[in-house]
């Protein structure tokens, strides 16, 4: 199986394409965000700013509330995993480990809720919420995903996996079935957890359907949000802060994608993968 | 021990109970507006029956919304499967060099739909933006990728393939390492044609996954809201308009509530049948292993 | 300590699928007691009861002299070791063993003091603070029983605890389990379907088949008096030859007892000779079909008119020759009747011997 030399090349130069058109408009994202107004409107466009224009940043931070959105952002994706790590772990164990009536019938409501996409029922959620005064409201964020169907699914088959003896051996270690949970099953299912995690945190930190949907005004919106709205300041599009803003966006996600890409890819493939 | 009997349902409540309040009442909900004529100031709604789709399948412009939604989750699902198939070939390597094309490819997947819809807007700028100038290089005309209604679901379309194919890559290559090595190993001992190779063992053995990413490619693309949102709001002229903006378009800006609702149930009806396909393939899939 | 009853124990899955039906099984105060059988005869179902990691469809089990059917497994009294350890995984070793105490609510200090005991009886001190999975399997076997020992518990349950080890440590193991049985003086259930394990180790055997009780004795008691046939099969290598009646009357004359139907056989008492036998006994003329040499004795498996059967010789093994003239001696014959039962018969229960076959085989 040896590959010739100039295949080897043309191999490597197809790699470096590749990966240039993935990674290259970030590239350009960081570069526009660094240049002036007037630099971004110069055709054929220039890849290095002649100066580092920094303030761009201080610009589109400052071109609304967005300490604001982004503590939002924080306490709604933060806010929505602590309540999926209490909603989802009994339940995944309950699913995995005990018998007991309509297990399957709410198992298959599980399974259902799982292909509800928020695109689907958004309006009636909306209305509801605002029945209930929660429009605006960080729980509005918050609550519709205080649980998760994926989750469940997921940390289910985890702890299926975990052999029953051990159950039984703290059984007659005269270990409550809550302590068995917490104890037992929660520290097994640790990789399955950081994998749920990421891909909760990243979810909900991208979103923009749901909070643009359910908030009204600036006091819940969310970064996604408060970044899609810069566009709308002036007139013109200053493309050179809409980038710095996203930057702002985006620079998280990837150095939690730099620092943890196995679990991350793990994360969003594992239902591909299986 | 009679506290034990009563534990799994406290277990399962919690989940169970947010189900049933955000999305399982909410689904209920909206067939029942759909059958109502509202206006989310008025008190009352009004019952016209099946008034909210027959109004629906008349008009034009609704016709026009399944159509571009069609055409766009169609040509996404294809062209990131295809392409995402001959990548996958290429990539399903060891070594550092594959693995950092790899986590590049996918690094999209992971970014906030807004960035990159602000960030395509910005290179399929018509007059300063990147594409136009690589296209300059090779000698090609300037297009107006987004503000033309014959160029703009294209657009679109380059760019839900190019934020899904990394993800496509990755899940066939797995497709491709969970294929047995003897396969490959029998196959050479009978002098299998590389083509031939592929057609036989390769496409099969990889049916699962491909039919996998079909179903999830078109329920992503069905649902497509964000790109639209920020960079078309549907235009120009309605060419870009798709199913969940007008679902939101109808509710949100023109609050007609009972007719958004019925354009809803129509999606729901869409995603019925294709969850119910994937299920059912899904589980004929689980029994054969 | 305590004894162990259960009183017409039945369990059942689903609604039919009975795996022990009506079981009276008394284990005493202090015993060995291994229950045998082969795979689904409901022995490790037993323990489970006993256990009470298994409900029981109706009967009742009684520990020592309390009723323990609504007692939860954790307060019975009772430590088990699994077959595959079910160490906790994320826990060290420490952790292992100290798990059970912090649910008693020992406090930390009498833990402590209780962990490192028991670490320096199994020999575990230098290992304390490892997890299991950086373990070997004898250790982990080792961490098995510290766990279980440190409860001090009335009643240690083992589940076939030495099936994952290789043949060389389940011998080390083996003797480790009996000393420490007669150190500990507490009663020890063990399941294992390992006959050799069960005779090995256990002071009182229980064989079970089909989740009945098919005999329950002192292991050379089993072996020299089965109470039934599946009894004697399932004991010693290899099991017991079993003839039916007519192939045998064939040889011997009419069997008188009519309760008889199968004749049965040890292969180590078939006493196989080139030459002529004085002792009276069932003689036959058999060719050598094939031989297994183990050392110290050869296994045959032959071929007579009466049927296939087994012998086992401690002498050299016959490499050449293909005939062989068997004598079974008649006081080692073994009688059960059509459902297998054994028949206890006080006289030969033979007719008159067929003498004149004798001579005509002889080599």
């Amino acid at each position: 199986m040896k590959t010739s030399l100039p295949l080897k090349i043309l191999n490597v130069i197809g790699l470096i394409i590749m990966v240039a058109i993935f990674a290259m408009p970030f590239i350009w994202m960081i570069s526009t965000s660094l240049k002036t107004l007037g630099e971004t409107m110069v055709f054929p466009p220039k890849w290095i700013p002649d100066e580092l224009i920094w303030e761009n940043f201080i610009s589109a931070w400052n071109s609304g509330p967005f300490l604001q959105y982004f503590m939002n952002s924080v306490l709604v994706s933060v806010g929505i995993l602590i309540f999926q790590f209490i909603t989802v772990i009994p339940a995944a164990y309950a699913f995995a480990r005990y018998e007991f009536r309509f297990k399957n019938v709410l198992f298959s409501l599980v399974m259902v809720t799982m292909m509800i996409p928020a695109q689907l029922i958004f309006l009636p959620v909306f209305l509801n919420l605002s029945d209930w005064g929660l429009l605006d409201t960080l729980w509005g964020l918050i609550l519709p995903f205080a649980t998760s169907a994926f989750g469940i699914f997921m940390l289910r088959q985890t702890f299926k996996q975990v052999p029953e003896e051990l159950l039984e051996a703290a059984r007659l270690d005269n270990s409550t079935d809550f302590k068995i949970m917490m104890k037992i099953m929660v520290p097994m299912a640790k990789p399955t957890l950081i994998t749920l995690g990421l891909f909760n945190f990243i979810t909900h930190w991208n979103d923009y359907f749901w909070p643009l949907v359910m908030t009204t005004t600036e006091s819940a919106r969310t970064l996604p949000v408060g970044i899609a709205q810069l566009r709308q300041v002036d007139g013109g599009v200053a493309w050179n802060i809409l980038m710095a803003g996203n930057v702002i966006l985006v620079i998280p996600i990837l150095i939690i994608f730099f620092f943890a890409q196995r679990h991350i890819i793990r994360a969003f493939t594992y239902t591909g993968v299986k | 021990m009679r506290s034990a009997k009563w534990r799994p349902y406290f277990f399962v409540a919690p989940a169970i109970i947010v189900f049933l309040v955000f999305f399982i009442q909410p689904i209920f909900y909206m067939i029942y507006l759909s059958f109502h004529d509202w206006n989310f100031i008025s008190p009352d709604k009004t019952f016209v029956g099946l008034g909210n789709f027959k109004d629906l399948l008349s008009d034009p412009m609704f016709l026009e919304v399944i159509r571009n939604t069609l055409m766009y989750t169609f040509f996404t699902v294809l062209f990131s499967i295809s392409l995402a198939l001959l990548m996958s070939i290429w990539l399903n390597k060891q070594g550092w060099m594959y693995s950092f094309v790899q986590g590049a490819v996918f690094s999209p997947h992971i970014i906030s739909l807004v960035s990159i819809a602000m960030l395509w807007m910005w290179i399929m700028d018509a007059d300063y933006g990147l594409l136009n100038w690589v296209l300059s290089l090779v000698g090609l005309e300037k297009v107006p990728w987004l503000t033309d209604p014959n160029t703009a679901l294209s657009s679109l379309i380059i760019i839900a393939v190019w934020k899904n194919i990394g993800y496509f890559t990755l899940i066939i290559i797995a497709g491709l390492q969970s294929i047995p090595k003897h396969l490959y190993e029998a196959a050479a001992l009978d002098r299998t044609p590389p083509w031939r190779r592929f057609a036989k063992i390769t496409f099969p053995m990889l049916s699962p996954s491909l039919f996998f990413l079909t179903i999830i490619g078109i329920l992503d693309s069905i649902k497509v809201f964000e790109t639209i949102s920020i960079i078309t709001k549907g235009g120009p002229l309605n060419s870009t308009n798709t199913l969940v903006y007008y679902i939101y378009e109808n509710g949100f800006i023109f609050f007609k509530i009972g007719y958004a609702s019925a354009a809803g149930v129509i999606l729901l009806v869409i995603l019925s049948i294709l969850t119910l396909l994937y299920f059912k393939v899904l589980s004929k899939r689980v029994h054969y292993q | 300590m305590a004894k162990i009853q259960l009183k017409n124990v039945s369990k059942a899955y689903g609604n039919n699928k009975k795996v022990i039906e009506d079981m009276n099984l008394d284990i005493q105060d202090g015993s060995f007691t291994v229950l045998v059988g082969p795979s689904g005869c409901g022995k490790s179902t037993t323990l489970r009861i006993i256990a009470g990691l298994e409900d029981v469809s109706a009967g009742e089990i009684w520990i020592g002299d309390q009723l323990v059917n609504d007692v939860a497994p954790g307060k019975r009294g009772i430590s088990m070791v699994f077959q595959n350890y079910a160490l906790y995984p994320t826990m060290s070793v420490r952790g292992n063993i100290e798990f059970g105490l912090e649910n008693m609510k020992i406090p930390k200090a009498e833990r402590k003091k209780m962990v490192e005991e028991i670490a320096e009886i199994v020999d575990l001190t230098e290992y304390l603070d490892k997890k299991p999975q950086n373990l070997s399997g004898g250790q982990r076997q080792r961490v098995a029983l510290a766990r279980a020992m440190v409860k001090k518990p009335d009643v240690f349950i083992f589940d076939e605890p030495l099936s994952n080890l290789d043949a060389k440590l389940r011998g080390q193991m083996r003797t480790e389990l009996i000393q420490l049985h007669k150190r500990l003086g507490t009663t020890f259930i063990y399941v294992t379907h390992d006959q050799v394990e069960a005779m090995s180790m256990g002071d009182e055997i229980v064989i079970l088949d089909k989740g009945h009780i098919m005999q329950q004795a002192a292991p050379m008691e089993v072996y020299h008096n089965p109470a039934n046939q599946f009894v004697a099969n399932f004991i010693g290598t290899p099991s017991m030859n079993i003839l039916s009646k007519s192939m045998v009357e064939e040889k011997t004359g009419t069997i008188t007892d009519e309760r008889i139907s199968y004749v049965g056989f040890r292969p180590e008492h078939a006493a196989m000779q080139v030459e002529k036998l004085a002792a009276s006994g069932i003689n036959l003329s058999c060719e050598i079909i094939t031989m297994e040499t183990l050392g110290s004795e050869t296994l045959y498996l032959v071929n007579s008119d009466a049927g296939q059967f087994q012998v086992k010789s401690f002498q050299a093994p016959l490499v050449e020759t293909k005939k062989v003239d068997i004598t079974i001696p008649m006081d080692k014959l073994y009688y059960f009747d059509t459902q297998g039962n054994r028949v206890f018969v006080e006289d030969i229960p033979f007719q008159t011997p067929a003498r004149e076959v004798r001579g005509e085989v002889l080599v």
